[in-house]
């Protein structure tokens, strides 16, 4: 029982670091229409910034620098790339975001080379132990993290002039910018906000039971995808529903890989897709995403 | 009828471009008969060039890179000693970033320019390239350890293959590491022919010694492995094999330490960095991790391995260390002693040094390769012998070279 227990844990908080990565694709989905897939390598920007900056200003510091330099990536890929397409398609924006994913991932493999960057953070490999069951530190730490998190969002999105106005945004673009909203700040809100998540995301996916910061990590990011396709390309909530379903599902199917033995070796590896198809099968929305989302 | 007229127009360009092609210099990258030896590609009077296919901006740029290094210096070493059959030896490095489709026309435009292949570096790259270069018999060295290259004549492997590390793995467990028979062994390993291949050689073994695989596949995207550990433990492993990279080793070494499961990890030659020493699961690395190589480790005391470190150090100071020094070495040394049997039988031609490379039957790398490596016979591992290192924080670069070893299930293996 503890350790059917320790899988779903392990399951659900990796699930919900998969989470943060999939509301970012969300929400620049929404803001901006367009489907990010150089996030991964934000993602592993957000860390890179983490672990070179921490040895000389201490690990707090370093996260802010994080989380600033990739909300910064983000808001530049918007101004300089998205809001100059001369063909607003989400085909041609997704094909840039390729080209942009290589060129970062290109560099940040050339700064990174063959060293493993350790990201300094406090916990280090710190374990929590309860009643048989434990678990990495990190990751508690991740789950609170991504839990405060999301009701920040939903606060802002329910709540805030600006979420409303993202909202509106995306709804319906020539409308809400003729009720006054300005979509170029909504968009930059966006991908800012993506960016973020993105750093949060690699800071813990970077630590243990990560060794730290290697270009790896970018392909860690594109787990999420799935997560974000299930959840409704256009629903943050979704996204986060997502993450927790791949992380469980991946977990116990992985933990109970010798029962499972029959469906062939590696299937933890193909579960999150399979889970995805099932789910678009019989939902082609996605598990809370709108009927009128753009699929590509 | 108009439509046909572009399509005419054409067809003759193709062929005007395919007959210009055709009709460029034979001579133009060397060839023919200079003095008794007859020569071929990549091969004038006073120059010998061969190609390295290498990732200089992919996934493995890194590691890559100190090779580079590596294969320059020694050749420059070679040629300030008189080269290779009167000749100097140069390289032409071509990058193919990770990409088959890329490699495979980087070498149709390098083929008639160069005599061998020192490196195709990359699993599913080498895949590409290794048929090619096989059907024009251009020697092809450095493509890894996976036994899949073994069945092409031209393929040169760097001592043993990974099914033979795997099998060495579970014969060292079992003999020198207390593993009991009827225990379980855990494998953890890479989809595709690197994994597979150590996953076989650990199952053949696993048959003859009594004890059980419990099988795990990942991939290199799976860095946490949280879930696989535990399903290891839960299962009662007595140790685990790693066929992965340097991340996947520290997860799992920290994961099952943090679990309190103290059972040895043997991962295979790529899992070792010694950055993983600057990392929090340094601690849970150093307690029982082995790690498996085809090639000596940066730490031997063999004059072969101290030479590639002394010329590595010389050329780039500050250069990440690590068993990619003595590979590289390795491999060059393995590509210069084909180069002069194919010379002293003067045929300095890609046939003639593919026809030297499969003469050596007791090739001698003074301590860089396991010694006797025998490229006779196509198809066979070039030796059975690895050595077995252990991590550490006072040897050089991390691994600490415990013997060379040969076990009894690693010799039984049989390819096919």
């Amino acid at each position: 029982m503890s350790y059917f227990l320790t899988q779903v844990l392990n399951g659900l908080s990796f699930g919900l670091v998969l989470s943060l990565i999939a509301a970012g694709f969300a929400i620049v989905f929404t803001s901006t229409g367009v489907l990010n897939f150089a996030h991964g390598s934000v993602v592993l920007a957000g860390a890179y910034l983490v672990a070179v900056t921490q040895p000389t200003i201490g690990f707090w510091p370093a996260v802010l620098v994080g989380i600033l330099g990739a909300a910064l990536i983000g808001v530049l890929i918007n101004a300089l790339l998205v809001r100059n397409l001369a063909d607003p398609n989400p085909g041609t924006a997704a094909i840039l975001m390729l080209g942009v994913d290589i060129l970062l991932l290109t560099e940040l493999t050339r700064r990174i080379g063959n060293r493993v960057l350790p990201l300094g953070a406090p916990w280090g490999a710190d374990v929590v132990r309860f009643g048989g069951i434990s678990l990495p530190t990190g990751r508690v730490l991740a789950a609170v993290l991504a839990v405060v998190v999301f009701a920040g969002l939903w606060f802002m999105f329910s709540r805030t002039r600006v979420g409303i106005g993202m909202r509106a945004a995306a709804a319906d673009g020539p409308t809400a910018s003729l009720m006054g909203i300005r979509l170029s700040r909504t968009g930059a809100t966006g991908w800012a906000l993506a960016g973020v998540l993105a750093a949060l995301a690699g800071i813990f996916l970077t630590s243990f039971p990560s060794p730290g910061v290697v270009p790896s990590v970018a392909l860690s990011a594109f787990l999420a995808i799935p997560a974000w396709v299930l959840g409704g390309f256009d629903s943050v909530p979704g996204a986060v529903l997502g993450g927790l379903v791949i992380g469980l599902v991946t977990a116990l199917t992985v933990g109970y890989e010798r029962e499972l033995h029959f469906l062939g070796a590696g299937f933890g590896e193909v579960v999150p897709y399979l889970v995805m198809i099932i789910v678009l099968l019989v939902r082609p929305q996605g598990l809370l995403g709108s009927k009128e989302a753009v699929r590509v | 009828m108009r439509k046909t007229r572009p399509a005419l127009a054409a067809a003759a360009a193709c062929l005007f471009a395919v007959t210009a092609c055709s009709t460029t210099e034979p001579e133009a990258a060397g060839g023919g008969d200079s003095g008794d030896i007859e020569t071929g590609s990549g091969v004038t009077d006073d120059t010998i060039t061969i190609g390295v296919l290498t990732d200089l901006s992919g996934p493995f740029a890194a590691g890559a890179a100190v090779q580079v290094t590596q294969f320059q210096a020694f050749w420059d070493q070679v040629n300030a000693d008189g080269g290779v059959c009167d000749r100097d030896v140069e390289l032409q490095v071509q990058d193919h970033a990770y990409d088959p489709q890329k490699a495979v026309s980087l070498y149709r435009s390098m083929s008639s320019d160069i005599i061998a292949l020192q490196q195709v570096l990359g699993g599913p790259t080498s895949a590409a390239v290794l048929p090619l270069a096989d059907q024009d018999s251009m020697y092809a060295g450095g493509v890894g350890w996976a036994s899949t290259a073994l069945g092409y004549e031209s393929n040169q492997l760097p001592g043993a293959s990974y099914s033979i590390q795997g099998a060495n793995a579970v014969d060292y467990l079992v003999d020198e590491l207390g593993v009991a028979e009827g225990s379980s062994i855990g494998v953890v390993y890479f989809a595709g022919d690197y994994g597979a291949d150590v996953l076989a050689g650990a199952q053949h073994a696993a048959e003859e010694r009594g004890v059980e695989i419990i099988p795990q596949e990942i991939t290199p995207a799976t860095t946490d492995l949280s879930a696989q550990a535990s399903a290891l433990v839960q299962d009662g492993a007595s140790a685990v094999i790693l066929g992965a990279a340097p991340g996947q080793l520290a997860s799992l070494a920290g994961v099952l330490a943090s679990q309190g499961a103290d059972i040895p990890i043997v991962g295979m030659n790529p899992t070792f960095n010694p950055a993983l020493l600057d990392t929090p699961v340094a601690d849970a690395l150093l307690a029982d991790t082995y790690s498996i190589l085809s090639v000596a480790p940066y730490a031997s005391d063999e004059p072969g391995v101290r030479a590639a470190n002394e010329l590595y150090e010389a050329a780039d100071p500050d250069g990440a260390i690590g068993w990619e020094v003595p590979l590289a070495s390795g491999q060059a040394q393995l590509l210069r002693t084909a180069l002069e049997g194919a010379c002293e039988a003067g045929d300095l031609t890609p046939e003639g040094v593919v026809a030297a490379m499969r003469e050596g039957a007791d090739v001698d790398t003074e301590g860089l390769f396991p010694d006797g490596l025998d490229y006779s016979t196509v198809g066979e591992s070039p030796t059975r012998t690895v050595y077995v290192t252990k991590v550490s924080d006072t040897a050089e670069a991390g691994l600490e070279l415990l013997e060379t070893y040969e076990g009894p299930s690693a010799q039984s293996y049989t390819f096919g």
